[in-house]
């Protein structure tokens, strides 16, 4: 392997882990004020990106315009699978394998709603800085990808300031936390789930409009960045949302290591054996127990 | 009437509805078409491999969606040694079902430790598994290609070559299996699955050994899965990777959720719900995976128990005069 290969997939791995770490980011967000899996995580970004898609190339209208869309139509989902399915599960007492396949459920939906709505083609959409690439020791990244990773970045330490310095960051993990003592202060528990849904689907759209110029939209594309995320999410303790990016990092470099090592055929077959390899050796994260109580 | 009488009546309708059952299976396709009669193979094929998954659901909570995976390996093992090896039909079929269980094995025990989303994720992580290697092992499956020219059935000189005469092949096999499950239901094993999902911390201190029976379920769950998958390879004579992706999976875990998890029969109303509907709304393009999503949500939602479970309570109701059944614990 040459020195300008491994730059090359050292930042691709890069480029990818911070997708994958947005999308546990949602998860993670989902789980810290929810202690729920959304497994449709993946295909909320899949709506942020034909959104924006449609709205900008369908509509003409300009790309930032149809970023906004994109993202708010995230949150806008991620708040209707609470009313529409977690509420609704809650209410009959469902298991936690119930929230799971609803979740799956709906997932699998927009899925099926993208194929019937856009054919089994994939749309490329264009970045932010368009195509322009930045060259690092000769490899090459996109300017779009150096965004991505920046705006990342600035997502976690937005969330990390709702959660310590806001009232209602503050309220959303009491409601999750002790549900019952939360209540007896007056918190509003169901509105505060509400909430953390729509949180984690601005999140997931944003991941999204970001993602879609890498890979391009395709219907199927959900799935796989939901449980690649999950990976992410669990690496970094399941509710920590620096931990998530971390993870998701650390994924993403191992997987485009062995992309360059093994074959590009079988990226997915490592990612997907890491993520059960995680489960089972790893389940608490890379940080210890603390993270998984939200605390 | 005393009680005795009762039970008598009681088990010479139970009877009498058998034979009139029997009889509606054995004359059902002189009367239909040969796309009807297609699509009751199929939901035939589909009841078998969605047993597994159903009775892993219902007794082990245990949810997979790696079965696409086993009925994948069943098809590909007995596409692949009848036509390169040349070995002969039921070998193929055995093999496909030991090479399933074997891998079923390896993966299930260090697997089904975890519990809960963890599990039910990481069986769709193999499920995806699977598919990208039934892709990429070209010289196994060719890939993309497919594998073509798979020989059909016979026995005794009988060629099992139309739906018409494989529906007399797959639903014995279904009913047989079927059975079979409710003999387990019933056994010694049956009690202790019950008592492993509804107690565990109880299950364990009463000497069920949990680790081993929760892996042997699955095994037997993944080669009925492979079998399921030689009989479809034998009935179409050609496969490709795109008869086990993903939604293969849905399929299979949408059986198990719509037919009832608890109720062994209902797996034959989920399988032919998943079977007829895409070919009915086939005139409408790609529409059939977003209505099995959203019968999957529905059905979590709002019919935890299935058809099976439904019709059972329905039938409960019914016979005590509107009083609240007790929760039907399987059969």
């Amino acid at each position: 392997m040459t020195f300008t290969l491994l730059i090359q997939s050292i930042l691709a791995g890069l480029t990818n882990g911070f997708v994958y770490g947005l999308i546990g980011l949602g998860i993670a967000v989902a789980f810290r004020g929810a202690r729920i899996i959304n497994a449709m995580q993946g295909d909320v970004a899949l709506i942020g990106a034909v959104m924006a898609y449609s709205a900008s190339v369908s509509f003409g209208l300009p790309m930032p315009v149809g970023f906004v869309i994109g993202v708010v139509a995230g949150g806008l989902t991620g708040f209707l699978v609470d009313r529409l399915m977690i509420r609704p599960t809650l209410k009959r007492r469902g298991s936690e394998d119930s929230l799971l396949l609803v979740t799956l459920g709906g997932a699998f939906a927009v899925s099926a709603a993208v194929l019937l709505y856009f054919g089994r083609d994939s749309y490329p959409i264009p970045g932010i800085g368009g195509n322009d690439i930045v060259d690092v020791f000769d490899a090459s990244m996109r300017v779009h990808a150096i965004w991505l990773i920046v705006i990342s970045l600035a997502v976690v330490a937005a969330l990390r300031w709702f959660y310590a310095k806001t009232l209602v960051g503050q309220a959303l993990l009491a409601a999750s936390i002790d549900p019952e003592g939360a209540l007896t202060l007056g918190i509003n528990v169901g509105r505060m789930r509400a909430l953390t849904f729509g949180l984690g689907g601005l999140v997931g759209g944003l991941a999204g409009v970001l993602v879609a110029p890498l890979i391009n939209i395709q219907y199927e594309m959900g799935l796989l960045l939901t449980l690649k995320g999950f990976a992410a999410a669990i690496l970094g303790g399941l509710s920590s949302p620096f931990g998530a990016i971390f993870g998701g990092v650390l994924l993403g470099l191992v997987e485009s290591l062995a992309v360059v090592t093994i074959s590009s055929g079988y990226k997915d077959v490592v990612s997907m054996t890491l993520l059960i390899a995680i489960m089972i050796v790893l389940p608490q994260g890379l940080f210890g127990r603390r993270g998984r109580l939200g605390g | 009437m005393t009680a005795l009488a009762r039970s008598a009546t009681a088990h010479l309708w139970t009877g009498m509805l058998m034979v009139a059952v029997l009889l509606v299976w054995v004359a059902l396709p002189w009367f239909l078409s040969r796309s009807a009669i297609d699509i009751l193979v199929f939901t035939g094929i589909y009841t078998i491999a969605g047993l597994g998954v159903s009775f892993l659901l219902g007794q082990c909570g245990i949810v997979s969606l790696a079965q696409s995976g086993f009925y994948g390996i069943g098809a590909y093992a007995t596409a692949y040694g009848t036509t390169v090896l040349g070995l002969p039909i039921p070998v193929c079929i055995v093999l496909g079902m030991l090479v399933s269980a074997v891998i079923a094995a390896a993966v299930g025990v260090p697997v089904l430790r975890l519990s809960g989303h963890f599990l039910a994720l990481a069986t769709l992580a193999l499920a995806i598994i699977a598919h990208v290697l039934f892709l990429e092992l070209e010289w196994i499956t060719g890939g993309t290609l497919g594998i073509g020219g798979i020989p059909r059935i016979s026995l005794f000189g009988f060629t099992f070559a139309t739906p018409f005469r494989f529906y007399y092949l797959v639903w014995p096999s279904a009913f047989a299996l079927l059975l079979a499950y409710s003999l387990l239901l019933r056994s010694r094993t049956g009690i202790a699955l019950r008592a492993m999902r509804d107690a565990p911390a109880a299950a364990a201190v009463a000497g069920i050994p949990i680790a081993s029976l929760k892996v042997r379920i699955f095994v037997l769950s993944a080669a009925v899965g492979a079998f399921a998958g030689s009989l479809f390879a034998h009935y179409v004579s050609f496969i490709s990777v795109d008869s086990f992706a993903i939604d293969r999976a849905i399929g299979f875990l949408l059986i198990a959720v719509l037919g009832g998890v608890r109720s062994i029969p209902g797996t034959i109303a989920g399988a032919l719900f998943v079977t007829a509907a895409p070919n009915y709304l086939s005139r409408l393009g790609d529409i059939h995976p977003l209505l099995f999503a959203l019968a999957l949500i529905v059905a979590v939602i709002f019919l935890p128990g299935g058809f099976g479970g439904f019709m059972a309570n329905l039938g409960a109701k019914l016979s005590s005069g509107g009083r609240r059944p007790s929760a039907p614990a399987g059969g």
